[in-house]
């Protein structure tokens, strides 16, 4: 079994950071996400606001990993998450549901309002492997080391869709017509450009194309998301 | 907003992904004063929750209905049941009262 812990400090408030880790798929730091569901959701009595959400995730097994075992490299995640407004507070935990016993990883996030408008996040993962066959060891390594990466990645998802959301916020949407007024906003500097023009044009990078593109997607999804059309 | 694990389902997600979205970022908004009442806070997020209701309270049952097929048609449903019952991230509350079922 594998431990990992580590705390994060965003200079945003906590609701909008709250907001953004609710809002973080798709983004183009997570590709790996087929897709989303929320299969339950209600608000406690108290107001606290109670998530599952079901998630598909695409995986790649490392090359070492004996082959035949795994027929399709694809996990179920299962995300329960706890808001709770009064408390300023997340509390969010994942684990997948199958491979359990080739690699079991148990995480949690939490979200707390820190002094002076702030926001500090915390992660805590077990990594667990069951597997047996000498490579127990190797394989809860290999998590480990993927979810210090993925920690990384997710975080720049979420500062992302909270760069779009400070610049939603500062420019008021027009009101009535004018779709797509808004368009015209620049996605902010997140690293993606500059990866893009550090690339050279070979056929090995053609996965970086992608964020960029995907990443105005989201801008214009996230624009629909905060202010959908209306319908009457 | 991502897809839905069903295609037939990703309309409704979309829909109701929306809705929820607007909704929960007044809900996030602290409303209350530090010296509210615990009395205030209830009848707040008591009216949070009737709002949600009557604003996305049929598309989110129509998702529900579709996801909950869908999920049961992939066979990940004893799955699902069976993590939520192992780990349960807190105590399941009480479901809240039908305010208007359709």
């Amino acid at each position: 079994m594998k431990f990992y812990q580590q705390s994060f400090g965003y200079d945003d408030p906590w609701s909008i950071v709250t907001l953004a880790f609710f809002l973080r798929y798709p983004n183009p730091y997570a590709s790996h996400v087929i897709s989303c569901d929320v299969v339950s959701r209600s608000v406690t009595p108290t107001g606290s606001l109670l998530t599952t959400r079901l998630i598909l995730k695409r995986g790649a097994m490392p090359r070492w990993f004996p082959k035949g075992i795994i027929s399709r490299a694809e996990t179920w995640v299962v995300e329960e998450s706890e808001v709770d407004p009064v408390g300023r507070t997340v509390k969010c935990k994942t684990r997948n549901l199958d491979h359990v016993k080739v690699m079991q990883v148990e995480e949690t996030v939490v979200f707390r309002s820190a002094p002076g408008g702030k926001t500090l996040q915390l992660t805590e993962a077990r990594i667990g492997s069951g597997f047996g066959w000498g490579l127990t060891r190797r394989i809860e390594a290999h998590g480990l080391n993927r979810f210090k990466a993925n920690v990384q990645r997710s975080r720049e998802g979420v500062s992302l869709i909270l760069e779009l959301l400070r610049q939603s916020r500062l420019r008021p949407m027009t009101l009535g017509g004018a779709e797509d007024a808004t368009l015209s906003v620049r996605l902010p500097a997140p690293p993606i450009p500059t990866v893009h023009q550090t690339s050279t044009e070979t056929d090995t990078n053609e996965q970086r194309e992608c964020p960029t593109l995907k990443a105005q997607n989201s801008w214009s999804r996230l624009k629909t998301w905060l202010h959908p059309p209306r319908s009457d | 907003m991502a897809d839905s694990l069903s295609p037939a389902c990703t309309p409704l997600k979309q829909e109701y992904d929306s809705c929820f979205n607007v909704w929960f970022e007044g809900y996030l908004e602290p409303a209350l004063s530090a010296s509210a009442t615990d009395a205030q806070r209830t009848a707040h997020y008591q009216r949070k929750a009737e709002e949600f209701q009557a604003k996305c309270g049929k598309v989110y049952a129509e998702y529900q209905n579709c996801i909950q097929g869908a999920v049961k048609q992939k066979g990940i449903e004893p799955l699902l049941q069976q993590a939520r019952e192992e780990h349960p991230l807190r105590e399941p509350p009480p479901p809240l009262p039908p305010k208007d079922s359709n």
